[in-house]
């Protein structure tokens, strides 16, 4: 299965992206990582030339929060991705916040599933979950 | 008009740049104090050199944390630059430069120096007296170095490789090689005037489990780059790997290869430093373990035997820190290099062996490219994975090695991608090693290995 990662907007922090790489490769999963300090579009760009059925994005400093609100409205002008399986993970605020209070707000942009400050296998582990239930793995 | 005046007269032709008065500065580099040239302090020294790093956006803010630094008695004097100037964007630096003058409050990570001009900055380096490194991070660092040798700034850090592949995700990798090359040339067309100009290469580069050969290689790469252009001091460094018997054998393998290999293209009478970089990994947010951190840093840098230390604060986990702090840290070392004596001569052959096998294999690798310049069989090298440095960011960087610590948390390659590893060094590296376990527990261990100090 094909999955699209990388850190989004001008965040430059590149070891976790590497670490996702990595992990998502020994769990079978044929990665396209587009590494740090990429835009909304090139993911969506990435997605549609992949073929990818995951976009597993990822964030340190905290400013997926200010990208994340373009998201449907970026994802409608692109056809055929209504199937695609949404995850975001790392430190999803500026500053500090309450995960109960993120996780709904990421569902409410888009994601099918949201990690904030999550351990990273812990992640992957509900992810391959996640997709057996779908009945897609 | 030669062609190196050509492209000095483009750089130049800038709004934002000071009026250059050449034969000037030519004059002021001829006739300026030994004391500002850390080559000439290098020559003269009777300890390890101590400096800090540091820099703020306004002129006063900047004097006020030298004057802390001299009174916590430092050997040389940092100058860090501002990240706006890093990119060449002049304008925005003079804009956050005025905010940070008029309110009170830093609006920029360094000292913004093109805006404030040669004419200016060589008032407070004179006044000081004590050489001066510059520490930036630019790719295109021209204006800046002509900028920074003006104002009597003889010591310039980076280089195309060190000051791109860590910091940038897509910025031209050939570019930055041209652009170095300028700033190579000027520093020895100076260096011919009064004491050379010294170069240091950053060696920590992401300073996440690099290990010693790709350190080590790209090392001496800058300073062949360097000495090629006419360059005649220069400083290899790296940084605290977390196991020091590593950071003993990478002192010595690097002592004997930067010269073996200075010789190799005629330029043995170059004089080559060894700088060695207070732990440049995530540190604790325990501020007294931050400073025990430091110490035993200090400890290690005297067991190498570098000719300089740069020194880290116990700020550092929480951000830019106070001149109160960063003069504290310069106090502290100075005091423990003061009473470091007698210490032992460690000598690990085994390792220093497979670490010069290595960094021969990968040279050799790189000098068989069949471009016909150095700069290009380096660009080549990165491009094809004969050099890949570990969670570098940048596009043309290969990420196919892997590194993990062993046992005695010494840095280990267990995959070397397209490096070529010789064989019975890889089964060495290996070996140290526990590989029986799955992917997911050698990712758990990486991210251990990382934050290892903390």
């Amino acid at each position: 299965m094909k999955v699209v990662t990388g850190v989004v907007g001008n965040d430059i922090h590149v070891v976790a992206n590497r670490l996702i790489e990595l992990s998502l490769n020994a769990r079978g999963f044929e990665v396209f990582n587009l590494g740090v300090n990429t835009y909304l579009e090139e993911f969506f760009d990435a997605v549609v030339e992949t073929g990818a059925e995951v976009l597993l994005i990822s964030s340190l400093n905290g400013e997926a929060e200010g990208w994340s609100r373009e998201i449907k409205l970026l994802k409608a002008s692109y056809k055929n991705l209504d199937n695609l399986v949404m995850m975001i993970g790392g430190n999803l605020v500026v500053g500090s916040g309450d995960a109960d209070e993120i996780v709904p707000k990421y569902k409410n942009y888009g994601f099918d599933l949201v990690f904030h400050q999550v351990d990273l296998n812990t992640g992957l582990d509900t992810l391959e979950e996640y997709l057996k239930q779908r009945g897609m793995r | 008009m030669s062609l190196l005046q050509e492209e000095r007269e483009i750089i130049l032709s800038n709004e934002y740049v000071d009026n250059f008065d050449f034969a000037e500065v030519e004059e002021f580099v001829r006739n300026a104090s030994k004391d500002l040239f850390i080559s000439h302090h290098f020559k003269t020294k009777t300890k390890m050199l101590v400096q800090p790093r540091g820099g703020f956006p306004t002129y006063k803010k900047q004097f006020a944390l030298n004057e802390f630094f001299v009174n916590a008695n430092v050997d040389v004097l940092p100058l860090t630059i501002d990240s706006n100037t890093r990119l060449n964007d002049y304008a925005t630096a003079k804009k956050m430069l005025r905010l940070s003058e008029e309110n009170d409050v830093d609006m920029l990570n360094g000292y913004p120096l093109v805006n404030h001009g040669y004419r200016t900055t060589r008032k407070m380096i004179t006044h000081f007296n004590k050489p001066v490194s510059l520490r930036h991070g630019t790719p295109d660092a021209r204006l800046l170095i002509e900028t920074a040798i003006a104002s009597g700034i003889f010591e310039i850090e980076g280089g195309p490789i060190t000051y791109l592949l860590p910091y940038s995700k897509n910025f031209p990798l050939d570019k930055a090689f041209l652009y170095w090359k300028y700033v190579e040339k000027i520093c020895a067309n100076y260096s011919r005037l009064n004491e050379p100009i010294n170069r240091e290469s950053f060696g920590p580069l992401t300073a996440t489990l690099v290990p010693p050969a790709i350190t080590i290689t790209i090392q001496l790469l800058e300073m062949l780059l360097s000495l090629e252009e006419g360059v005649k001091s220069f400083s290899v460094s790296f940084s605290q790997t977390g196991s020091m018997n590593q950071d003993i054998v990478m002192g010595a393998v690097i002592r004997k290869l930067s010269a073996h290999y200075a010789k190799e293209i005629g330029c043995e009478d170059a004089s080559i430093h060894l700088v060695y970089h207070q732990w440049m990994g995530a540190f604790p947010t325990n501020k007294s373990f931050a400073e025990q951190l430091i110490n035993m840093s200090t400890v290690i840098a005297s067991m190498v035997g570098a000719d300089k230390i740069i020194t880290k604060t116990r700020e550092e986990a929480s951000g830019i820190p106070t001149k109160e702090a960063n003069a504290a840290t310069v106090a502290n070392t100075q005091y423990t290099l003061g009473i470091l004596n007698g210490l032992p001569k460690i000598v690990d052959e085994e390792e220093e062996e497979i670490l010069t096998l290595e960094v021969h294999a990968i040279m050799e690798a790189v000098f068989n490219d069949p471009a016909d310049t150095l700069w290009r069989k380096v660009f080549n090298s990165i491009k094809s994975g004969i050099i890949d440095v570990p969670f570098s960011p940048h596009i043309i960087n290969h990420n196919e090695m892997i590194t993990i610590r062993d046992a005695k948390k010494n840095i280990r390659i267990i995959k070397r991608g397209n490096v070529p590893i010789p064989d019975r060094c890889y089964e060495y590296e290996k070996a140290q090693c526990d590989l029986s376990k799955d992917t997911t527990s050698i990712v758990n261990d990486i991210i251990h290995d990382i934050g290892i100090m903390q």
